[in-house]
């Protein structure tokens, strides 16, 4: 039953283009803008060049966001009653948003598959293969969090606008992040605490980890990036649950 | 108890639902006590905010109650729900505007299990030539035969009907009228809230009058009709005189409307009344008319206020 659910998903997004090109062209775009600024981008970091730097930064935040705005769209169909139908079927909650999950899985899948190839075709690179998989993954599971983050919005406030602003709020945490440029001092101790930042710092860690503790550009200890990781995943989970409660007692 | 439940498709015990918010509390539903019969086609009737789609969610299972019971076909109405026995068109929503006909009814089918069905309720109510549009070009009567095909799906025992011909124009309600009386005829169970007065004479043998979140009369549609005791006889009279000899024919006469020598009386004892009209007082046209369930159902709120 999941099965025919998703594959109705996905012509549905198909159809949708508006949703396709945010969560495909947009982060692809953006890498091909800051990426390939000749003054910079071939510098060395770490075990690679600043190119795949931004690469993996860009492919988290496009895997992040498509993953939100996909997770996002249990608001829209919960507004329109779909939940109230789906309800008087042998379907569990919660294999609908398992369904969703693997939607939006997928799609965040394509998104920094899509960031990946343009990195390798423009040029990004590291000094092992091993690199590229285990940023991917990073990015691909790492995304998963900001599901919870997004049906957890959707839930609560079950409105397009909500929807919007979840999403508004995912550059904004991207900034805070240490997502889109270098933060230091003060603003990289607050990044610490901000729900974007242990994630793409465990996906820039393969090609990072060399670096001896101290220089420049030299990675935290992974256990903080980690602790961040945990942690919000757990914050926004415990805020999907406690919202579709909620939801569902407004019912 | 066991037998008891067998024959009931619905039973309510002391249903209550209270909404709480900030600053209010609103008792939409305040007990309601009600048992149907397997078998039977009841109209829950009464305005908006009576407390009917209150009800039929807690049927449902959508809404917990706040007190009371709810059993549907003896189980509780989430294992009745997802065992396929009870479904429901329901008021809001339930569809996505951006998917086709056809893979609304195919997605529900898998959640139902009943993926073979298809083919079969989609040809039923009419849906096949439109299978490839999207739910948000159906016009309002198509979207409503598409939330029927989506209750028709498990086969259920009991059928329930939120105001579904909200949004139909006159000849679509005729068509899903027609549809659902043959429907009905496989021995479901068919329990429809509407506020069309209309659509509970013409479909329901039995009416549950909702107001105010309690039921205020209860009993076959007919026997409602004849609460309001009395009918009204319109005659043309020739003289002052016979229109003054016709007011003092018993104590139940009275006037109810007049222009000009037209004039329709109240009273008790119609036949009889009809007949001294014409045969002693020279009254033409005559008319005789039971009050409407509308008048019935205007009398009752305003009684159970």
């Amino acid at each position: 039953m999941i099965a025919t659910y998703i594959r109705v998903e996905f012509a549905r997004h198909f159809r949708d283009g508006y949703n396709l090109v945010f969560a495909l062209l947009l982060p692809a775009a953006m890498y091909f803008l800051f990426g390939n600024i000749p003054s910079y981008t071939d510098a060395e970091v770490g075990s690679g060049n600043v190119k795949f730097y931004l690469m993996v930064s860009m492919a988290a935040y496009g895997a992040a966001v498509s993953t939100v705005a996909i997770a996002g769209t249990v608001a829209t169909e919960t507004m329109q009653g779909w939940g109230r139908q789906i309800a008087l079927t042998r379907m569990t909650p919660a294999s609908f948003v398992a369904s969703k999950m693997i939607v939006a899985a997928t799609v965040a899948a394509a998104s920094a598959a899509l960031v990946f190839s343009l990195g390798a075709g423009t040029g990004a690179r590291v000094t092992d293969g091993w690199m590229w998989v285990v940023s991917y993954l990073i990015i691909l599971s790492g995304a998963m969090i900001f599901a919870c983050y997004g049906i957890g919005v959707g839930m609560l406030f079950k409105s397009e606008s909500a929807l919007g602003l979840a999403s508004g709020l995912m550059v904004f945490f991207a900034f805070f992040g240490n997502v889109f440029m270098p933060l230091e001092g003060g603003m990289l101790d607050a990044a610490r605490f901000t729900p974007m930042f242990g994630y793409v710092a465990l996906a820039r860690y393969p090609m990072l980890h060399e670096i001896p503790a101290g220089t420049d550009m030299a990675p935290d200890p992974l256990w903080i990036p980690v602790t961040s990781v945990v942690a919000w995943a757990l914050i926004f989970a415990l805020f999907a649950v406690f919202a579709t409660r909620k939801a569902k007692a407004r019912q | 108890m066991e037998t008891l439940n067998r024959t009931e498709a619905v039973t309510l015990t002391g249903l209550r639902k209270t909404f709480t918010t900030p600053r209010t509390k609103v008792e939409a539903v305040c007990g309601v006590d009600l048992s149907i019969h397997a078998g039977q086609i009841v109209a829950l009737l009464g305005p908006n905010g009576a407390g009917k789609t209150t009800t039929v969610d807690m049927i449902l299972g959508l809404t917990q109650p706040s007190a009371g019971t709810v059993e549907v076909l003896g189980l509780s109405p989430h294992r009745a729900v997802t065992s396929g026995r009870v479904s429901a068109v329901l008021q809001t929503g339930g569809l996505l505007r951006d998917m086709t006909v056809r893979e609304t009814v195919t997605v529900i089918a898998t959640m139902h299990g009943q993926a073979g069905r298809v083919a079969q309720v989609m040809d039923r109510t009419g849906l096949t030539a439109i299978a490839k549009r999207k739910v948000g070009k159906c016009s309002g009567g198509e979207q409503q035969r598409i939330k029927f095909a989506l209750a028709l799906l498990p086969d259920p025992d009991v059928l329930i009907l939120d105001e579904p011909t909200a949004g139909m124009d006159v000849m679509a309600r005729r068509d899903f009228w027609e549809n659902m009386r043959s429907e009905a005829s496989n021995g479901r169970t068919i329990i429809f809230a509407t506020h069309y007065l209309e659509e509970a004479q013409n479909f329901a043998e039995r009416t549950v009058l909702m107001s105010h979140g309690r039921i205020v009369a209860d009993g076959a549609t007919e026997e409602l009709r004849k609460l309001i005791s009395g009918r009204t006889v319109s005659a043309t009279l020739p003289t002052e005189q016979a229109i003054a000899r016709a007011q003092a024919f018993d104590a139940s006469v009275s006037i109810a409307e007049r222009s000009g020598q037209r004039i329709s009386f109240k009273c008790a004892d119609s036949d009889s009344f009809a007949q001294t009209l014409l045969t002693d007082l020279g009254a033409w046209d005559l008319e005789i008319s039971a009050p409407s369930l509308e008048d019935a159902f205007i009398q009752l709120t305003e009684d159970a206020q």
